[in-house]
């Protein structure tokens, strides 16, 4: 269908159960944001083609559907990457230079605050507080936990998670081989 | 009615009025952007705060919020809400751009003007300003989301007051977005109010972009002529060229809304093609040559023939002046009656539908705003009048029921009943009405003679499918307060109007307030009813010419060949002719074949009166001299350099100055209300209605209720309707426009497309259409059964589409 290009076929087929599961649920516009929530719990993000799927179920414009998902911080647009980077941003990251982490992700992956790289292995988001601020400046990446970062360590954990992607790309293509 | 003082002056409003309307009532403009007195009050802008002295509320509010109350004392130059009025702006122009020099709302702008009235000019705040990415809303508007200052005027005029759903707000405090959730052209046909109303430049007019600044233009208040409504225009034109049209308020007609086909229309005056030369056998020739020719031709023809063999053609788009001189060359040389429309089906509904119209029942657009019920019966306003349908909009946020009866699947901005209803059933549909409104409950009191008509009525009144729908509907009318009724002049046949016409004089004895509206074919075709071309009709015409009675034929602004569907028949009559005489400010099939062709002035360089379609006098002004545009003439020179001393392509001149040459030889622009007065026995000023006739209680000669469809029952039916962009004549001409334009394409029941064997979006090819005709099938369930749906269009080959359909009819 033309309304799923850009999705992967994992995507498409939770876009196929999704539009199964509409049939239960009424067309009425209170059911806009469960409807939306359940749509970001299985894609982990909205596309447009879900945005579309939700506003012909409720008998919305596409447009609406947009205005109040995009009123909520909750709702994101573009996929996470799989290896989310979340910097700290809390009171005591904020004095020991958050900020500085921030922008070095950025400026590293090539992307900003809230994107994912286009091969979908990062992306970058702020966080208030994760809770250990004796750590600060704290970064995420994935659920691994990195306290006192430092805009050296930046690189060092990209690389890591890129030269375990090429070993297991050859881990692979040794196999083929075999 | 509360008193209450602004600015130590007393003022007494009605409940419920806001402080914002009654200060500009004392003449006191408080600071607005987020108000329009047609939106109403939100609140979102923060900068109308005034402050309040004395009575029930002290202090600084906003007084877009506060209703006015009695005893109030407010000061809207307290130092305390000026104060906070300077900082507001301060914070709205924080993010907003410094590109005033290149931005096109720079010198009409209120937040420029309010910036600069307001004293702010410097900035204090260092910091990155917020930043969007535009979308192409499509070839209208232009879209500058980084000017925006949040007001959600746009929004709620897109959504609340126009009823379409594709551009909105988005996003949240500092990411709040007006736009369409992904990029594309605007679906409303309303859209370039957006222009209008936006306080800043994040919607311009895009046409009309960087042609110029506020103070540059020629600016003229005029009339729309691009539908019946009459809607009140201000042009906008420079280099001799018309860019722009904008709404200008009419509390009456159009309120402070325009249609799009009304705004993008003016393309046509400044188009290359247009004729600006006078020709004598196609060859070009001085407007004296020309016209001393057709002068001694038709003497000569006058002569050999008499005067019955001279015909005068007039049109529906063309000034009263025209219109009046024709038919007074008709009362002073005996020539023919002049004839004003080609299509003489129109001419008969819209004859019987304005002898319908008297001084009690006619209404003016605004007032539909007001009823509580409007019953449609063979009308489509978003495509015959789409102002009407705003106004539909506002009746329906009201709590209005509105019901449209028609063969064709009205679509309205608004939730609507819709009964489809068979073209030929049209009238005995008004009947079933009629039926239901007195029926059941009696509560319209008839006397003996109508009761006896009643009980004939019902006898005649055949059953259709809808019938109990519409009877309930009848029924339903008589408990209404204000009962709106429109009615048709394109698609009903000529009993429909009358019906109607009973209708609504039978409920006005069980309401407050009802009326009649009728949406009429050409924008000043109630112009030419009056001057008493409406009961001329054509076919005598055509059939005199063929004949060989008529042997001169004068056309004025009028392209027969998109009126009249038989075109080989029509060519091969003109070609008959000894002489035809085109007179036209667009080029036409017509134009092409005049043995004499005299150019004409459009609205933007003659003005004119044109009578809208409720009898409204209205006044265009001219705006610009005429003339090729310097753009075009300049060869890119700056300045031009062209030296001579006539204003090249100025040769065209009024219509009415050339049909008067003919009459009396008088060059100045004819007095049409004396002329008026003659026609209507009664005075009439500039923008008042027209003298009609005192209400008659007496029940109409109806002949058809009796009678069923013509044809066989099952048969099927080809219905030509105006569609929003591609059907009127002048707007027709507009690229922008063209560009909205759908494919051309027949709309059917899907019964109907079953027993055709055609599927939704086949493209059937027209056989033998020169230029090739295809035709895109649309289903939709709406439409009566039997219906082929196609959108008039300028330019396409009728017959072939005629022939094609009647050929489909026979199998």
């Amino acid at each position: 269908m033309l309304m799923e290009m850009g999705l992967d076929r994992e995507e498409i087929a939770a876009l196929a159960t999704i539009r199964s599961e509409l049939k239960e649920i009424p067309a009425q516009r209170r059911y806009l944001i469960p409807l939306l929530q359940r749509v970001q719990q299985a894609l982990s993000y909205l596309p447009q083609a879900a945005i579309q799927l939700v506003a012909q179920h409720l008998h919305l414009s596409p447009s609406e559907v947009y205005g109040v998902a995009t009123f909520y911080n909750q709702f994101r647009f573009t996929p996470p990457g799989r290896h989310p980077v979340r910097v700290c941003m809390g009171t005591a990251c904020h004095v020991k230079g958050g900020d500085i982490i921030l922008e070095h992700f950025e400026r590293k992956l090539e992307i900003k605050e809230g994107e994912t790289t286009p091969d979908r292995e990062f992306s970058i988001e702020r966080v208030a507080c994760v809770g250990c601020c004796a750590l600060a400046p704290v970064a995420l990446m994935g659920d691994a936990l990195h306290g006192h970062m430092m805009t050296g360590k930046v690189e060092g954990l990209i690389l890591r998670v890129q030269i375990e992607k090429e070993k297991a790309r050859r881990e692979m293509g040794d196999r083929d081989e075999r | 009615m509360p008193t209450l003082t602004i600015d130590n002056r007393p003022v007494t409003v009605p409940d419920g009025t806001k402080v914002i309307t009654a200060a500009e009532q004392l003449g006191i403009m408080i600071p607005r952007f987020c108000y329009h007195p047609a939106l109403g009050s939100v609140g979102a802008c923060r900068v109308c705060a005034v402050g309040f002295k004395e009575g029930p509320i002290k202090g600084v509010e906003m007084s877009c919020m506060v209703d006015a109350q009695e005893g109030m004392v407010v000061a809207t130059d307290d130092p305390d809400a000026v104060d906070l009025r300077k900082h507001v702006i301060e914070l709205l122009m924080l993010h907003h751009p410094h590109d005033c020099p290149v931005c096109d709302e720079g010198g009409h702008c209120l937040l420029q003007d309010m910036t600069i009235s307001g004293g702010h000019g410097r900035r204090r705040y260092a910091g990155a300003k917020r930043t969007h990415l535009d979308q192409d809303l499509g070839p209208l508007v232009q879209h500058e989301m980084n000017r925006c200052i949040q007001c959600y005027r746009c929004s709620r005029f897109y959504q609340q007051f126009c009823g379409y759903r594709d551009l909105g707000v988005t996003g949240i405090g500092t990411r709040v977005y007006f736009g369409r959730s992904e990029p594309g052209t605007l679906e409303s046909p309303f859209s370039g109010n957006l222009t209008d109303i936006c306080p800043t430049g994040v919607y311009t007019d895009k046409p009309s972009r960087f042609y110029g600044r506020r103070w540059d233009y020629e600016r003229a208040p005029s009339v729309c002529i691009h539908c019946s409504l009459g809607c009140s225009l201000t042009v906008s034109a420079r280099y001799r060229k018309a860019v722009r049209h904008e709404a200008r308020f009419n509390a009456q007609v159009n309120g402070h809304f325009i249609c799009d086909r009304g705004r993008y229309a003016y393309a046509y005056a400044s188009q290359p093609e247009r004729p600006r030369d006078a020709l004598i056998a196609g060859r070009p020739a001085t407007l004296a040559q020309a016209a001393t020719q057709m002068s001694e031709r038709l003497a000569a023809i006058e002569k050999g023939t008499g005067p019955d063999g001279i015909a005068l053609m007039g049109s529906a788009r063309s000034s009263l002046e025209t219109q009046a001189l024709l038919a007074r060359l008709h009362s002073e040389k005996g020539w023919r009656t002049p004839c004003f429309s080609a299509d003489d089906a129109a001419t008969r509904v819209v004859s019987s539908a304005l002898n319908t119209l008297n001084a009690t029942n006619t209404i003016a657009l605004t007032e539909i705003e007001g009823a509580d019920t409007v019953l449609l019966v063979g009308a489509d306003p978003i495509g015959e009048a789409p102002m009407l349908a705003l106004a539909l909009r506002q009746a329906q946020r009201d709590g209005s029921r509105i019901i449209t009866v028609d063969p064709r699947p009205v679509t309205l901005p608004c939730a609507h009943d819709h009964i489809a209803v068979s073209g030929d059933d049209l009238a005995t549909a008004v009947a079933h009405l009629i039926i239901g409104a007195l029926e059941p409950s009696r509560e319209i009191a008839l006397d003996a003679d109508q009761q006896d008509r009643f009980k004939t009525l019902k006898q005649e009144t055949r059953d259709i499918p809808a019938a109990a729908e519409l009877r309930a509907i009848g029924h339903a009318l008589t408990t209404a307060w204000r009962p709106a009724f429109v009615c048709g002049t394109t698609v009903p046949d000529p009993d429909v109007p009358p019906l109607m016409g009973l209708l609504q004089a039978l409920v006005q004895t069980s309401c407050m307030w009802s009326g009649l509206f009728f949406p009429l074919p050409g924008a000043n075709t109630f112009g030419a009813h009056c001057l008493g071309g409406s009961d001329a009709l054509f076919e005598p015409l055509l059939a005199a010419v063929e004949a060989g009675q008529v042997k001169a034929l004068v056309v004025v602004e009028n392209d027969l060949f998109s009126e009249y569907p038989d075109q080989q028949r029509l060519a091969a009559a003109l070609e008959s002719l000894e002489l035809l005489v085109v007179m036209d400010c667009v080029p036409s099939a017509i134009t092409a074949r005049a043995d004499i062709f005299l150019p004409t002035q459009t609205i933007y360089e003659a003005g004119g009166h044109y009578l809208n379609n409720e009898g409204r006098l209205q006044v265009a002004t001219p705006v610009i001299a005429g003339g090729l545009s310097i753009m075009d003439t300049g060869g890119g020179n700056h300045p031009p350099r062209e030296f001579r001393e006539d204003i090249p392509g100025g040769t065209p001149r009024p219509a009415w100055q050339y049909v008067a040459g003919l009459a009396t030889g008088e060059t100045d622009p004819p007095d049409v209300k004396p002329l008026l007065d003659e026609a209507l026995t009664a005075g009439v000023a500039d923008g008042e209605r027209v003298s009609l006739p005192s209400a008659s209680r007496e029940w109409p000669s109806i002949e058809r209720i009796g009678a069923g469809p013509e044809g066989d029952a099952g048969g099927l039916t080809l219905i030509e309707s105006a569609a929003t962009f591609g059907s009127e004549p002048l707007a027709a001409f507009s690229t922008v426009l063209a560009e909205l334009t759908p494919l051309f394409g027949v709309t059917v029941h899907s019964e109907t497309a079953q027993r055709l064997g055609w599927r939704a979006g086949d493209r059937i090819v027209i056989p033998d259409s020169a230029p090739a005709l295809e035709v895109v099938v649309t289903l939709d369930d709406r439409a009566a059964p039997g219906v082929l749906l196609v959108p008039r269009r300028i330019g396409i080959d009728r017959t072939a589409l005629r022939r094609y359909m009647a050929h489909l009819l026979a199998e």
